[in-house]
């Protein structure tokens, strides 16, 4: 407790340019502790930060979007439940312990001073490296390999990724933050990070976390500091390799092979029709909610014309059976969560934190904007879950692990606690 | 700008990004789907959320004018199969081996079913109730064993059964596979026939068991309605009967049509094409082409035009050119089986149209009862030679003459007194240029000279008695019916009445009359003309004792050589009505092609008229009014003179107008021949038995055909049987020319037979 209140009363400002590695080398560990006094530091990493209370309106925005979340995925999922398991209730049970114990994982998170994870972002990123290649020598019976299962239980090793990206260039962009506008410093780095991630990930293959990769990069190498430039460079060269594609003629190629991608209405050979029966099934229940659904339970689509609709589809049954204005009205919920994070992370007390909780918060952004596009069908269908909402025990632990990041920011952060 | 302020800012670019576009992005994208695209989606999402089984609709029954089923439908079943729900190979081998064996299918074909990744297959359509047993009790097994209740389904069908075979099938007509109608009454009607299907619509998962929420709705089939046709049975039965006796007897190479018709009413009595099929198989081909198919050879291929002589091409290549053809040729046979004559034909008239070109040349009046007609047996016209079929000529007539001689330079005379155009108003006029309209499908169009009527007059002298332009037999007796009922076009129909499924009358379908085509008193004179020609003119072979039969003959050319013998083919043909004073039915009999020998209308159709209406008229009630010289040959009906004694039951025959003979030793008669209620000549012999003994005697039926009326008397009663006599019997010049009972059959005395006259001078 006492430094927390040593800072409380510090000037922020002077701290938020400060770095401190916890995985870099020995000697470099050294050669900060040649120039700053160990104790100062220590006492700035303590491990458990009660900072100021956590940021109530971002945690309620949390537990209301779980709680919607909760509702919906045993609404989308009984039928399915009951028809292949015979428990209406199997996923509601898991999903709500897993609920239970994301959620003291997140307050007990929130108590952990972030600035710990500084030391660990590298080793955070080579686990990450890790995982994406034992998952490709995990064998798979659908020729996809994205899971590494431990038991029943499994994670997405690129749920591992977003978070390693996420905390690496955070760690990066702060560490370095009066080098962001060179090449060297500022673009190699993030580049290379996610065109290594991507080639794994390709390999999985997983395309739509490849989009989420690319545009937290961005995202985290933007608000770095980077200079613009490298950015539109990149989106030239990106639509210089859509224009080779579409002119040699691979762009359908590949759009093909992505599971039909954008023809779920459209009758082109059985093989496409099966392929797109998941994205095809989501268009029909949104279509059939129309503005006000046909209310809570009264999706028809559930009853396994949607396969998995506990999962990723999950929004297709909200749309369904909550219609546009329950579906907008959840979006909004979403808008402000992702509000809040931000302005949690514009006041936090540091580079770190801030550049942390705009990447986790921007990530549960993208991930909505991203899993809608999926289910509409303007996005190929390759897994991206729903926050909050999808049914997936590793996934919801991880998010609320992430989000108990974001309230321990809030802790140190400069905003009005309730 | 400082650091932490480029983040700051550009954390405000983040977020607008985020919110404002992706979030933007995402709501308008699922507004559109929601709102726009939502009601699409929505039908598409329905569609396969609702399992929409089908209740069969009960087909209408169709009967005859006395409520005799025509047809019908029965209860049947269908198996389905669910072969999605099979669990393992095993379960599929069984099930396909027990259903073939049922089903009488090959194992095969089911097995290839049972593998099918889909909820629904049809196995087998309209099995019948001991099948559906057995299959019952598969299901049951297979329930047991393997606990599968929903692979098997048994769903409702109907068959149809036509109880009278062949019985105006080409009337009547059949259906398919799918209970839908394919000729006839049933294609016509078949929108009324059908009914509405029913529909179970439930709400069911993607596995296409019901959903748990309630979304079922039921709406019940109604079953088709029913028709009650103008046919009656009995006279149907009676034209086919005689027909095909006419057909055998004069072996008819191309079928025959025989039209009896309401001439008031226009409804269709009975409507015959003679051979025709059987409705409950109607796609068999008869015996006679199918032996025609079967030797199709090399030889018929190239005749055919499906190979040139001496083609150099392989043996397989044959095979496959003979497959062609014998299959072409089964459609062929099938569509002429199925082909209804009395519609679909068109023929040259010939002479029975003489009846309507004298109606015009009346109603102009451009004749008159002094015109005088004269026939030296050819007619010259221009350069050309018009003959009579009586060569020696028939000299000067009146108009009643004329018509009676069916004499053609008479009637070329008259056609060019009326004149082309008056001729081709008529001919409209009497409905020959355009379809009657009957209520069956495949009427065939009238052929005239020219579509405007505009004719040379070779052309005018050869329509004048019915030559060179083709009608339809159905367009000949509905103009035939005008003259009969007073001049009234009347639209010729074969549905009286529809009933709805419970009885109820939808739609009574009354008498349409589309205009008077000739005045009352013409048609008075032509009854009058036409009943002389029926007692002693050419059409004397159609006329039936005891009452007024009008009527005329035909023989008209035929354009093709269907037999292919090298020889002109003729229809023979017959129109009357009946009784000429107030007549009730008219009556076209029409042979195509009689191969026999004779091929005259006055022998080959007028016979077979006059035996027809001898039983229909009675049938239908009208009073027979004899001629004295009739009354002698009149039939009585015999009474019971048995249990009696001898002297009694004498007393009782003569009473009746009988001759006894008596029989055997004893006191009381034991047995009679004829027996009591049959039809015995009055003045013919009734034989009487006392005793067991007796009765085994028997005599020996002799030939009549050729004698005279008084000759074939004179021999029955030599012989101790009754002949009783029909056809022309009134005419001096009249031979017999057929009898129902073979010479030489050994019969009991006093057994009758019944001996047909015909007019043998006459040849028209």
């Amino acid at each position: 407790m006492s430094s927390d209140t040593l800072r409380r009363d510090s000037d922020r400002r002077r701290y938020n340019h400060e770095h401190y590695s916890s995985t870099g080398t020995s000697s470099r560990r050294e050669s900060y502790s040649s120039s700053r006094p160990m104790v100062r530091r220590k006492k700035q990493f303590s491990l458990l930060s009660i900072g100021k209370g956590l940021d109530v309106p971002f945690c309620m925005l949390i537990v209301l979007l779980l709680a919607i979340g909760i509702t919906m995925m045993f609404s989308a999922s009984y039928p399915v439940a009951f028809y292949e398991i015979g428990d209406s209730y199997y996923y509601l049970k898991r999903q709500l312990i897993f609920a239970l114990v994301g959620l003291v994982i997140m307050l007990l998170v929130s108590y952990v001073d972030y600035h710990y994870f500084h030391r660990f972002s590298v080793l955070i990123l080579g686990i990450s490296y890790f995982a994406l290649v034992l998952v490709l020598l995990i064998p798979s019976e659908t020729g996809i390999h994205r899971w590494i299962g431990i038991g029943d239980y499994g994670i997405q090793a690129s749920e591992i990724s977003k978070f390693a990206i996420i905390l690496f260039l955070a760690h990066w962009g702060s560490r370095y933050y009066d080098k962001m506008h060179t090449l060297k410093y500022g673009v190699v780095p993030g580049a290379a990070i996610f065109a290594s991630t991507a080639f794994l990930l390709l390999l999985e293959p997983h395309y739509s976390c490849i989009v989420i990769v690319a545009l937290l990069t961005v995202i985290m190498l933007f608000v770095s500091g980077i200079q613009i430039r490298w950015i539109a460079v990149a989106a030239i060269a990106l639509a210089l390799v859509v224009l080779i594609l579409w002119a040699t003629g691979l762009l359908t190629y590949a759009m093909d092979r992505m599971d039909g991608w954008g023809k779920a209405l459209e009758y082109v050979d059985e093989a496409q029709w099966q392929q797109t029966w998941q994205t095809r099934n989501s268009l029909y229940a949104i279509g059939s909610g129309g503005l006000f659904g046909l209310g809570l339970g009264q999706s028809r689509q559930k009853y396994l014309y949607l396969p998995e609709p506990q999962n990723d589809f999950i929004f297709a049954i909200v749309c369904e059976e909550l219609g546009l204005i329950g579906a907008v009205a959840i979006l909004l919920i979403f808008a402000l969560l992702v509000w809040r994070g931000i302005v949690i992370s514009l006041r936090a007390k540091d580079r770190f934190g801030k550049l942390l909780g705009i990447g986790l918060t921007a990530q549960i952004g993208l991930q909505v904007i991203l899993n809608i596009l999926v289910i509409t069908d303007w996005l190929p269908n390759t897994g991206i879950s729903l926050p909050f909402f999808s049914y997936g025990g590793s996934s919801l632990l991880m998010l609320l692990f992430q989000m108990g990041i974001v309230l321990s920011i809030s802790r140190s952060a400069n905003i009005e606690k309730i | 700008m400082g650091a932490n302020q480029r983040l700051r800012q550009r954390t405000v670019w983040l977020i607008i990004i985020i919110l404002a576009i992706g979030f933007g992005a995402v709501i308008t994208r699922l507004a559109y789907l929601s709102l726009i695209a939502g009601e699409d989606l929505q039908q598409k999402a329905v569609e396969q959320q609702l399992s929409d089984t089908t209740i069969s609709a009960k087909r209408g029954t169709i009967y005859d004018r006395n409520g005799k089923i025509l047809a019908q439908s029965a209860s049947v079943w269908q198996v389905v199969l669910s072969p999605a729900n099979f669990k393992d190979d095993a379960q599929r081998d069984y099930v396909a081996t027990r259903l073939s064996e049922i089903l009488s299918l090959e194992k095969e074909d089911v097995l290839e079913k049972t593998k099918q990744d889909s909820y629904y297959t049809v196995v087998k359509r309209k099995i019948e109730s001991e099948e559906q047993q057995q299959i019952l009790e598969l299901m049951n097994e297979v329930e047991e064993k393997y606990d599968l209740s929903s692979v098997i389904a048994l769903l409702d069908d109907y068959k149809r059964y036509y109880p009278y075979s062949e019985l105006a099938s080409s009337v009547i007509g059949f259906t398919g596979s799918d209970d839908q109608g394919l000729s006839g009454v049933e294609f016509q009607y078949d929108e009324h026939l059908t009914g509405t299907p029913g529909r179970l619509i439930t709400a069911t998962n993607a596995n296409g068991t019901v959903m748990p929420f309630d979304y079922s709705q039921n709406v019940e089939a109604v079953d088709g309605s029913s028709l009650v046709l103008t046919i009656d049975e009995t006279i149907q039965s009676i034209v086919e009967k005689h027909m095909k006796q006419g057909i055998k007897d004069h072996d008819v190479y191309n079928r025959g049509v025989c039209i009896a018709m309401d001439v008031n009413t226009g409804e269709i009595l009975a409507m015959a094409t003679v051979g025709g099929y059987d409705l409950n198989d109607p796609f068999t081909i008869s015996k006679k082409d199918q032996k025609k198919i079967k030797e199709i050879d090399a030889e018929y291929l190239i005749e055919n035009g499906y190979m040139e002589e001496g083609e150099p091409i392989s043996n397989k290549e044959v095979d496959k050119l003979l497959e062609q053809a014998k299959s072409e040729a089964e459609s062929l046979a099938l569509s002429q089986m199925w082909r209804n004559k009395a519609i679909s034909d068109t023929y040259y008239p010939g002479s029975v149209f003489k009846m309507v070109t004298l109606s015009m040349a009346l109603e102009e009046s451009v004749i008159s009862e002094k015109t005088k007609f004269s026939c030296s047996g050819t007619f010259q016209l221009y350069d050309k030679g018009i003959g009579c079929h009586l060569e020696s000529g028939h000299g000067s007539q009146n108009y009643e003459q004329a018509l009676c001689n069916s004499c053609n330079p008479a009637f070329i005379q008259m056609g060019q007194a009326i004149g082309e155009e008056n001729f081709w108003k008529y001919y409209q006029s009497f409905g020959f240029s355009e379809k009657t309209g009957i209520d069956l499908p495949g009427e065939s169009d009238d052929l005239f000279f020219t579509e405007d009527g505009s004719m040379g007059p070779v052309d005018l002298a050869v329509a004048s008695f019915g030559q060179n332009f083709s009608i339809t037999p159905i367009q000949m007796i509905t103009a035939a019916s005008a003259i009969a009922n007073g001049g009234d076009l009347v639209q010729p129909h074969v549905v009286k009445q529809i009933l709805a499924s419970d009885g109820s009358v939808v739609e009574n379908i009354s008498t349409d009359t589309k205009r008077q085509v000739i005045s009352e008193s013409v048609a008075a004179e032509m009854r009058q003309i036409l009943e002389q020609n029926a007692i002693d003119g050419t059409g004397k072979n159609g006329y039936v004792a005891g009452y007024r039969i009008a009527g005329k003959t035909g023989t008209s050319e035929k354009l093709s050589d269907s037999n292919g013998d090298f020889v002109q083919d003729y229809i023979a043909s017959y129109c009357g009505f009946a009784p000429a004073d107030k007549p009730e039915v008219a009556m076209l009999v029409f042979f195509d092609t009689p191969l026999a020998g004779n091929y005259y209308g006055s022998a080959v159709a007028a016979p077979v008229f006059a035996s027809i209406m001898g039983e229909v008229l009675p049938y239908l009630e009208l009073d027979a009014q004899y001629t004295e010289e009739e009354a002698a040959n009149v039939d009585t009906i015999a009474g019971t003179y048995t249990g009696i004694s001898a002297t009694e039951a004498s007393k009782l025959a003569n009473a009746d107008g009988f001759n006894v003979t008596i029989k055997g030793d004893g006191t009381t008669v034991t047995a009679q021949v004829p027996t009591p209620g049959s039809k015995i000549p009055t003045g013919g012999t009734v034989v009487l038995y006392t005793d067991e003994s007796s009765t085994t005697e028997q005599v020996m039926v002799p030939s009549f055909e050729g004698f005279s009326l008084s000759d074939v008397n004179y021999i029955a009663s030599y012989y101790g049987i009754n002949a009783s006599l029909t056809g022309a019997v009134n005419s001096s010049d009249s031979t017999a020319v057929s009898q129902d009972i073979p010479e030489g059959t050994m019969v009991s005395p006093g057994t009758v037979v019944t001996v047909t006259f015909s007019a043998s001078s006459v040849n028209d």
